[in-house]
């Protein structure tokens, strides 16, 4: 998409309609229940990975249709950017289908992948909505960019600087910015992959924070990413789309962050489904995003590891990978933590779900990001090695498999098992992991494998 | 009287049909009954059970948010008849309730907001990237008796504490009860700056004002 579209995006957001925040968050709402029915979209609980072609198609229709009857909602004027399907349809004409992350010997391509593909997702990691403690995350970094099943590394928050609370446009959000770049930077180098792709510096909230951890020595270079952020639902503000002014500029990689709220604004499963194709179609038209994250969120657990959370992520992942060329991932999010084998299970449930259903896979957002430095490298890890034992399996044996995997875990979602820190069950010193943590990783690949998953050896 | 409209002006706005339910608290007013037992008697069980069927994900989000607009649009009405006859509603207190300054985010804040006004709380919302000045002015303006202040980031998070600093700079802490919430807010970080109450849910954070103002 060319840059001087930004200027149309511009223009819009000031000579759209007016509408009142809560009568926009009413209409998307009415909206995707109409379309739900107009669509015959319904939820089914034993069917976590639906394989039904026609369903997956229906569901992108009735996102496209989302997206261009209620538009974008610009919260700092209060106008609706509205699309002609026209400009929709020629901008996704335009996706490339694939994107070059990182540099060197260390670059990947990571692909708009298709239903049931036989090439292997991409595998992202990294505590990106995990908050760190100043003297763990460097640690934490490393032991996700030193796994070899890793490709990109996402850069993380830490909350502190020099032990002083980080508050957003102040000059600490630079400070920290630029620490974190600095530290993704030094872990990618320490783990021998020095050109491996950095997805994002998380601790800034503003475009100025964002800015300030690019640097194409000690910070982050164009063959990295910096998130743009969607918030829900389908809405944007000026400051997200000063971000996209400067990235294009800079040439990095635009990631469209999105996370559209199981039980919010779009209702149940099939309303959820509905409004992140439209979101997707939001970072396509407004962000010149090169990929998309996908961060659906369970509105009282905080993850997508149930079996609406899973359903969704199969029926989206689907729907986009049979209609466009946009590439994304599914952003795995858990109720559980480090140490405990039901975060491995859910980190499974999540990767089969994702792989066979055209997705790449990012993991995993362990106590649905909610506890400090509840992140390891291992738990990605196990997400990586399931999802490559998994690739080519067909939709319905993944939908068998995966109900055989939710009575893991999904009973704890109530009172879930948030584990432990990061050096409670890794040598900080060494950055590998203890036998409290090993233990329950042999354990839970023994499980999987007496299910039928096949690891590669 | 009332028992007439009970079954459908409670269904009305739980279904979220706001003007079948402003219908029908016209029709009761016309017939004499009183718009306090309209209030006390359907609305506030009304929308209790809808949220207790939102805490529990048997409803979602725009069930919820539409109940609360058929209720609100009843409501005006109610006031507006309660006023002609010289009275006043009587609220269990008023919450000034906003998303501390910095985070955008509000969806958490929106539904407490939802609930706490269905349970007959006067709620007075400011929205999101509020300052802790303003959180102090508007509760002195809208003689507030509880603050409360939702935070979704990590780095955002200490705005809660600036306001109780804040106030206790100014010499008016007693002067409300300050709660806290939100996706990366705890009860162990509550206690940490000072709050008087952390809620995790919007269920929880109706029973903790009622606890604080010893109401029910």
């Amino acid at each position: 998409m060319p840059a001087h579209w930004l200027s149309e995006i511009m223009r819009r957001s000031h000579d759209g309609p007016f509408m009142r925040e809560h009568d926009f968050d009413m209409t998307v709402a009415k909206t995707a229940r109409q379309l739900t029915k107009k669509y015959g979209i319904r939820f089914d609980p034993q069917t976590p990975v639906p394989w039904d072609d026609d369903l997956a198609d229906r569901v992108y229709q009735a996102g496209l249709e989302l997206f261009l009857e209620v538009g974008v909602y610009n919260m700092d004027t209060s106008r609706v950017i509205r699309f002609s399907r026209d400009e929709v349809e020629e901008i996704l004409r335009h996706e490339p289908g694939q994107v070059v992350l990182g540099e060197g010997k260390d670059a990947v391509v990571m692909k708009a992948r298709k239903v049931e593909d036989k090439e292997r997702p991409i595998v992202h990691s990294g505590p990106t909505g995990t908050p760190c403690s100043e003297t763990m995350h460097p640690r934490i970094l490393i032991s996700c960019a030193q796994e070899p099943l890793i490709d990109c590394l996402g850069a993380g928050s830490v909350a502190m600087y020099h032990g002083q609370e980080i508050k957003p446009g102040t000059p600490l959000e630079i400070m920290g910015s630029r620490r974190d770049a600095i530290a993704a930077r030094m872990a990618v180098t320490a783990a021998g992959r020095p050109g491996m792709h950095i997805n994002d510096v998380a601790v800034s909230l503003t475009c100025a924070g964002k800015m300030a951890a690019c640097n194409p020595q000690f910070g982050l270079r164009p063959s990295d990413g910096l998130l743009v952020s969607q918030m829900t639902e389908l809405k944007t503000n000026f400051d997200q789309l000063s971000r996209v002014a400067f990235l294009l500029d800079y040439g990095i990689r635009i990631v469209d962050l999105m996370t559209p709220l199981i039980g919010g604004v779009g209702g149940g499963a099939e309303g959820t489904a509905i409004v992140s194709i439209a979101t997707h179609l939001l970072g396509a038209t407004c962000y010149c995003a090169d990929y998309r994250m996908m961060s659906h969120t369970h509105l009282k657990w905080l993850n997508n590891t149930d079996r609406m959370g899973l359903w969704i992520m199969a029926e989206v992942g689907q729907a986009l990978a049979r209609n466009t060329r946009i590439v994304t991932l599914n952003d795995i999010y858990t109720v559980s933590g480090p140490g405990t084998e039901e975060l491995l299970y859910e980190a499974a449930a999540g990767a089969v779900t994702g792989t066979v259903s055209g997705m790449n896979i990012q993991g995993c957002g362990c106590t649905g990001g909610s506890l400090t430095d509840h992140y390891t490298g291992l738990e990605a890890r196990f997400a990586a090695e399931v999802s490559r034992a998994v690739v080519g399996m067909s939709r319905q044996q993944a939908n068998e498999l995966v109900l055989k995997i939710l009575p893991l875990y999904e009973h704890t979602f109530d009172a879930p098992r948030r584990g432990l820190p990061f050096q409670e069950v890794y040598d900080p010193l060494t950055v590998q992991p203890k036998p409290a943590w090993t233990e329950p990783y042999a354990r839970a690949k023994e499980k999987l494998a007496s299910l039928g998953i096949h690891f590669v050896t | 009287m009332l028992e007439k409209y009970r079954e459908p002006l409670s269904s009305a706005i739980a279904e979220g049909e706001a003007e079948q339910a402003v219908e029908l608290t016209r029709q009761a007013l016309s017939e004499g009954v009183d718009p306090l037992d309209i209030i006390q008697g359907i609305l506030v069980p009304t929308l209790t059970r809808v949220g207790e069927r939102f805490q529990a994900f048997e409803i979602f989000l725009p069930e919820l948010m539409m109940a609360g607009d058929a209720a609100a649009a009843a409501t005006t009405i109610l006031e507006e008849a309660i006023a002609a006859k010289g009275a006043q509603r009587q609220h269990l207190g008023t919450i000034v309730l906003g998303t501390v300054a910095g985070d955008i985010h509000d969806i958490g804040k929106n539904i407490v907001s939802t609930l706490l006004r269905s349970h007959g709380f006067n709620v007075v919302d400011l929205g999101r990237d509020v300052p802790a000045i303003r959180f102090i002015e508007e509760a002195e303006k809208h003689h507030a008796a509880i603050i409360a202040m939702s935070a979704l980031m990590t780095t955002t998070r200490p705005a809660q504490r600036d306001t109780i600093n804040l106030l206790k700079e100014l010499g008016k802490r007693d002067a409300f009860k300050v709660i806290v919430g939100g996706g990366c807010v705890n009860a162990e970080w509550a206690q940490a700056i000072g709050a008087d109450g952390y809620a995790e849910n919007a269920a929880e954070a109706v029973v903790l004002c009622k606890r604080l103002l010893q109401v029910n």
